[in-house]
This record gives C-alpha cells, sequence and structure tokens, in this order.
C-alpha cells in the first residue's frame, strides 16, 4: 500500500487555478523530491495532503485513508513553510505540547526528547524559551517535531532552506535514517542538488500542473543521454552559433550542454578544441537541475 | 476531544506562569488589603495628641459652650481639645496676642483663638496656630463656635436651651430592604455598592479574559505557528481548547481574589490588631464586606461562564479576521461597545429593576450578563425572565459558536487584506 496517495486533486482560488488534477504516489521507505518554481502550486498542495485547505476536487489516502478522517493525521511529521513558533514557550514544553497533539503519551515522549535534544547538540537549550534561539536551532527544533512520534509520512516543506552546512548534513542523516526506519518522506524544494542526491523518486510540478514525475533514474534516462560537460579554459566562442547545442548553462570554465537530438557529440568537441584548452569533456546524464530547467522554461 | 484538553493544558498552564499573571494575581489582593489595612494603621500612628488652645473669650460665654460641644476624643480616648481661658479686652488684644505667640512659639501652647465681641453680629473669630492645616481640627472648632454662636442667637430670639437643641437636632434617614419572605434588613447603601462591585467584576472579566482568547488567536496567528498546531489539531478543538483554557484561567484568578477578599473581611481587622494592639480597644468603626446571598454568588458563576463564552468566541472570532494587535483594535471596538453599553444603564437599572426598558434590556443575550445580573441583585425578578434570560444566552452562544468556527477555520490562515462582510459571509458558507 502506498503511504500517500493524491487522485486527481483540484484547488482553485478565484480565477487561480492552484493545483491542477494533480495525481502522485509516494510509496513506503522512499524520499520523494516535490519540485517546481516559486508559485508552482507545492506549499498549496502540502497543505491540502495536512487537510489545512480542502481541495476541490479528488481525494487524498494516507495509508490508504483519506486524510479527512483526522486520526491518520496524527501518523504524519510536517515542517511547514512558514516557520512559526510559540515564542515564549520553553522549548521542552513546546516539544512536548506537540507530541502530545500528536497523540504521544508523556511516559514515551520524555525519553524521547532527551536522546533527540542530546543527538542535536541542543540539550542545554531546552530549558530556554523558544524566542531565545537562533533561525537554525528554531528550524531544527522544529524538524525534530516532525519526526519524534516516529510517523509514517514525513512532510518537509524546504528543510534545507537557511541552514549552515554542518546542519544541512545533520538534517539529511535524519532523513536518511527515517527512511531507514521504513517512513516515506516528501520534501518540497528547488536546491536540486539536495534533491539529486538524496531522492529516489520526485514530482515536478509547474503552474499547478505535473510535467514529469517518477523515479530519478528513470526520469534521468527518459530525457536522455544526450547531455555534455566540458571543463575548458579560454573563450567560450565554440558555444555558439555550432549547430548541434540545444540548450546550454556556461560557469565560466565549466558548461554543461544540452545537444540537439541526433547531434554528434564529435562535432561539438571538434569546434571546442578551436577556441579552447579541454580539460575535460564527458557525455552524461542530464542533472536534475538541467532538466528542472529545460521542463519549466518549455 | 483529548487534543481539545492539550490546548486547554497549553494555554492554561503557560498562561499561569508568566510574571504578568502571577504578579496581576498576588497583587491585586495586597492592593486591596492594604486599602483597608493601611489607612487603619495610619490613623493609629498618627494618632492625634489632645492640643493646648488658649481662648481669649471677649463675650464671655463661647468658651463654656465650646468646652461642652467640642469634647472629641482620640483612640486613647483622651479628650482632644484643651481650652485655656485668658484673658484680653479690646484694649490690650494687641499685648496679649503678641504674649500668646510666643507661648505658642515655644511651645507651649498649640494654638490660641480670639472670639471677639462682635462675633454674634459680624461673626469672624481669629484662630492663630503654628500648623493650620489640619482639616479636622479647623473645620470642628468652626463647627463648634458656629452651634455656639447660633445657639445665642436664638436664644436670644427667646427660646430655651432645651428649645433651641430639639430645632438645630440632625435627622437619621436609616434605610432598609425588604427581602425575599417580606424580611426586612438594614441596608446602608450596601446594596447598591455589592451590585456595582459585582456588575464590574463581570464587565472585567468579559473584557479582559475576551481579549486575553483574541490576543492568543493573533499571536498563532502573526507569529505563524497556526500552520504547524492545525494540521495536528481541528481549527474548531484549538478555538475552543483556547476558550476553555482561557476561561479556567479567568475562573482560577477571580477564585484566588475571592478568597483573598474573604480572608481580609474576615481576618483582616486582626491583622491591624496585631501592629496596634491598642487600637482593638478602640471604638473604630470596623470594615466588614456586605454579606453576598448565596444564589447571588451562584447567579454571578453563571453569568461570569456564559458571558465569558459569549464575548470569548466574538474576541476570537475578531482575532482570526486581523492580522496584528493594531489591527485589532479598530475591530474590536462594535464588540467592546457590547460591553459597555449594558454598564451605563447599569445606574438606571440599580433605581428601576423592574421597568419595562430593564426588563427588554435583560433579555439580551449580548447584555444579561451585566443588566439581568444587576436586576437579580438588587431585586429578584420573576424566574420565567431569569429561565428565558438563560435559554436566550445558551442558544446564542451555540449559534455564535457556529458561526466563529467557521470565520476562525478559514480566518486563522489568510494573511493580509481584512476581510470585507460580503468575503466574511463566504467563509461562514464555505467552511
Amino acid at each position: 500500500m502506498q503511504t500517500l496517495q493524491l487522485e486527481s486533486v483540484n484547488k482553485s482560488f478565484g480565477n487561480l487555478d492552484a493545483v491542477k488534477d494533480l495525481s502522485l504516489a509516494v510509496a513506503p521507505g522512499t524520499i520523494y523530491g516535490f519540485l517546481g518554481p516559486n508559485g508552482a502550486g507545492k506549499t498549496t498542495t502540502i497543505r491540502m495532503i495536512m487537510e489545512i485547505i480542502l481541495p476541490d476536487r479528488g481525494q487524498i489516502l494516507i495509508k490508504g485513508t483519506p486524510n479527512t478522517t483526522r486520526a491518520i493525521l496524527d501518523r504524519v511529521g510536517y515542517l511547514p513553510e512558514e516557520r512559526g513558533v510559540y515564542r515564549k514557550m520553553k522549548v521542552r514544553e513546546a516539544l512536548e505540547f506537540f507530541a502530545e497533539l500528536k497523540g504521544m503519551k508523556k511516559s514515551a515522549h520524555k525519553t524521547k526528547i532527551d536522546v533527540w535534544a542530546e543527538r542535536f547538540g541542543m540539550t542545554e537549550v531546552l530549558n530556554k524559551k523558544m524566542e531565545e534561539l537562533s533561525k537554525g536551532n528554531q528550524q531544527k527544533i522544529q524538524i525534530l517535531t516532525a519526526v519524534l512520534h516516529e510517523p509514517d509520512l514525513i512532510i518537509l516543506d524546504e528543510p534545507f532552506m537557511g541552514l549552515d552546512p554542518v546542519n544541512a548534513e545533520l538534517i539529511k542523516d535524519v532523513i536518511l535514517e527515517q527512511k531507514q526506519r521504513g517512513a516515506a518522506i516528501v520534501f518540497s524544494t528547488h536546491l536540486m542538488e539536495s534533491a539529486e542526491k538524496l531522492c529516489d523518486a520526485i514530482c515536478l510540478i509547474n503552474k499547478g500542473l505535473k510535467v514529469l514525475d517518477g523515479e530519478v533514474k528513470q526520469v534521468k534516462r527518459n530525457f536522455g543521454r544526450n547531455s555534455v560537460i566540458v571543463a575548458y579554459n579560454g573563450k567560450s566562442d565554440f558555444l555558439k552559433n555550432n549547430g548541434v547545442i540545444e540548450r546550454y548553462n556556461d560557469s565560466g570554465n565549466h558548461v554543461e550542454i544540452q545537444l540537439r537530438p541526433g547531434a554528434n557529440p564529435q562535432t561539438l568537441l571538434a569546434a571546442a578544441m578551436q577556441h579552447a584548452e579541454i580539460s575535460r569533456f564527458e557525455i552524461v546524464e542530464p542533472s536534475l537541475h538541467e532538466i528542472f530547467l529545460a521542463t519549466v522554461k518549455s | 476531544m483529548n487534543k481539545m484538553w492539550t490546548v486547554v493544558r497549553r494555554e492554561y498552564l503557560s498562561r499561569l506562569k508568566t510574571k504578568g499573571f502571577v504578579i496581576g494575581t498576588i497583587l491585586t489582593p495586597v492592593l486591596l488589603i492594604a486599602m483597608t489595612v493601611v489607612p487603619r494603621l495610619l490613623l493609629f500612628l498618627k494618632s492625634d495628641k489632645p492640643i493646648q488652645i488658649a481662648v481669649i473669650d471677649q463675650t464671655g460665654a463661647i468658651l463654656d459652650s465650646l468646652i461642652v460641644n467640642l469634647n472629641d476624643r482620640n483612640e486613647a480616648g483622651e479628650r482632644l481639645y484643651h481650652f485655656i481661658k485668658r484673658e484680653g479686652t479690646a484694649s490690650d488684644l494687641e499685648a496679649a496676642k503678641k504674649t500668646l505667640s510666643g507661648e505658642v512659639d515655644s511651645g507651649a501652647l498649640d494654638g490660641y483663638i480670639i472670639i471677639p465681641a462682635s462675633i454674634y453680629e459680624d461673626g469672624n473669630a481669629e484662630y492663630y496656630a503654628k500648623s493650620v492645616t489640619n482639616f479636622k481640627v479647623n473645620s470642628g472648632m468652626r463647627n463648634a463656635i458656629s452651634r455656639a454662636v447660633k445657639e445665642h442667637r436664638i436664644q436670644q430670639s427667646g427660646l430655651n436651651s432645651e428649645q433651641v437643641r430639639r430645632l438645630v437636632q440632625r435627622v437619621d434617614l436609616r434605610t432598609f430592604r425588604i427581602a425575599e419572605g417580606g424580611k426586612e434588613e438594614e441596608d446602608k447603601g450596601r446594596t447598591e455598592l455589592v451590585v456595582w462591585v459585582l456588575v464590574m467584576f463581570i464587565y472585567m472579566a468579559l473584557l479582559v479574559y475576551g481579549q486575553l482568547v483574541m490576543r492568543s488567536v493573533i499571536e498563532e496567528k502573526s507569529s505563524r505557528v497556526i500552520e504547524s498546531v492545525i494540521s495536528s489539531v481541528r481549527p474548531f478543538d484549538l478555538m475552543a481548547g483556547k476558550i476553555v483554557g482561557i476561561g479556567a484561567l479567568g475562573l482560577t484568578q477571580y477564585t484566588i481574589w475571592a478568597a483573598a477578599i474573604g480572608l481580609v473581611s474576615l481576618y483582616g481587622i486582626q491583622v491591624v490588631d496585631i501592629f496596634a494592639p491598642k487600637m482593638a480597644m478602640a471604638n473604630a468603626p470596623k470594615f466588614a464586606l456586605p454579606a453576598i446571598p448565596f444564589e447571588t454568588l451562584l447567579y454571578f458563576i453563571a453569568f461570569f461562564v456564559f458571558g465569558y463564552f459569549l464575548f470569548a468566541t466574538m474576541f476570537a472570532a475578531v482575532g482570526a479576521m486581523v492580522n496584528s494587535d493594531q489591527e485589532a483594535q479598530q475591530l474590536v471596538f462594535p464588540v467592546i461597545m457590547l460591553v459597555i453599553v449594558p454598564l451605563m444603564f447599569t445606574f438606571y437599572i440599580i433605581g428601576n429593576p423592574n421597568s419595562q426598558l430593564a426588563v427588554i434590556l435583560s433579555l439580551v443575550p449580548f447584555f444579561s450578563p451585566i443588566v439581568m445580573f444587576a436586576r437579580i441583585v438588587v431585586q429578584t425578578p420573576p424566574f420565567w425572565q431569569i429561565a428565558l434570560c438563560f435559554v436566550l444566552m445558551l442558544a446564542t452562544i451555540v449559534g455564535m459558536i457556529w458561526v466563529v468556527g467557521r470565520i476562525y477555520r478559514v480566518g486563522v490562515l489568510m494573511y493580509g487584506k481584512r476581510p470585507t462582510l460580503p468575503e466574511l459571509l463566504k467563509w461562514i458558507r464555505y467552511a
């Protein structure tokens, strides 16, 4: 049984169709990337999953149960995009409050909070007020809130936003651990690199419409093996007017190129060698970043 | 339901532990105790010492009257005024005054009075002292001299002193309240005091705790924590938990205050006596709270609870409609008016508890907590009116919860522009 299933979900606000006919499925023990540009409808979809707003049409099932059965939402952990906290509450009290809202007994959450705080290096802040914490630490506490009750589905809206590399690594480990435990993790991001490394499957939506989805490997394969990475030193004139390039993304001495269908990479290599010193030339699978840009632009 | 209680616990405990609540709860009875105990203590500390006053009485009659009439005693039971007769005719008055001033300066005397022979005609006398600002001394002497002059004038017109005493006798009007069962009890303006005190307590409860609910809603909204909360608990349970939690907080605070008031009225005097044992003997009037009938207390709790639910739901709706405390100030005004209007009628209600206007006002659910309660305290209205009033309030509360629950559900997630009335109606239909 799928942990999360959306069936033809629609939502509009006035004249704006925020989400159109969206269907997707997330299996247990997978990390699912929910990708899309700003305003694509990611947060609206997540809010509908959490039954914060109601879809106009369609159905949302969590472990086979409609999410309108509120009890099933106790099996979900959620980090909202709006990172609000009870500013005057002590950290431990806030954690306990949310744990109890998720149906945990005091005997169950007490030791768990201590163990997690220890791991997050936050034991001393448990008795501080939320407002005394840095933004990053507040975010860690909120991620803790989302996993503390060992939910079957964890939804993280932009979990890495605003975290330093050390903490981002910590959160990545937590996500992988939850996956090992068998939870399904859905996280939205527009950081393609973290999505590419972490996700087993993705769904890309744009303007409320799903544009592609599936396992990351499959998505890349479908997109075709006609990407080339060139590391060069010198002029980049070879990128222009040579008839084989569909698109490229130049970083100055490193360029990712999307070839036209049927084009021969050797033609490109020959052209490049005339203009610059080539230190790397590799035919690769496209990165999610490339796929994202290509799909959204088209 | 369980989740609602989790919310109740958070709202209740997190506020119970704030410094503001602890200080406010303790400080109010402390102030109350201070207000009753301190003046009495001060009275004792300042306990008037007998004062020595020389009198030059050119009429030869007023001094005797002064000694008889101005016989005030201090708490220790001593005579306050000691009058010493001095001579001084018109011719050597200046010299006599000089001598007396010297004695006042040296401390042998506290002051002196000159009563000229012309006082019966022009009504002028003079009082000299180092300190002339003691109101009690000044007015006491003025009244005593006036009385002596008045009595003399009336006597001159041919009446004897017994007749004069009867003529100037003051009237004392004692008031009695006829309680249920036709029992008469003496009322010293206390019923009115009780009405005002209790009505003010209800008024404060509605405003203070109602606005606490509103601010709690706004706080969750403006800090954006609402989204985390709403994903775990139904908006309706959240709203209900908030209202119940803060209501419980209000009841706690009022119970503590009621206990403090009770203790003060029972033991306040003893506390004073510990500090000032001498006062125990004095016959100063005892401070005592008017006894509040048990039924009145029950009605107070009932109107507190009903009124609170009525107004807390409205305040919650206002909180859900706005983004900040400042924005709430404008929108909350009509709700506050619903509490102020009946308060303004209280004077009238106390005077005319059974007039048609009073009956109508007391049956308007939003006014009932104050108007009907005031009526009950002054003069218990017919039972059917009380029953009808509670039925109407209950119906209104149920209706309000239904409407406000919907406004709340949509409102707490809406940011930006405040909704217009048509939008608000859409929210109610939509949810």
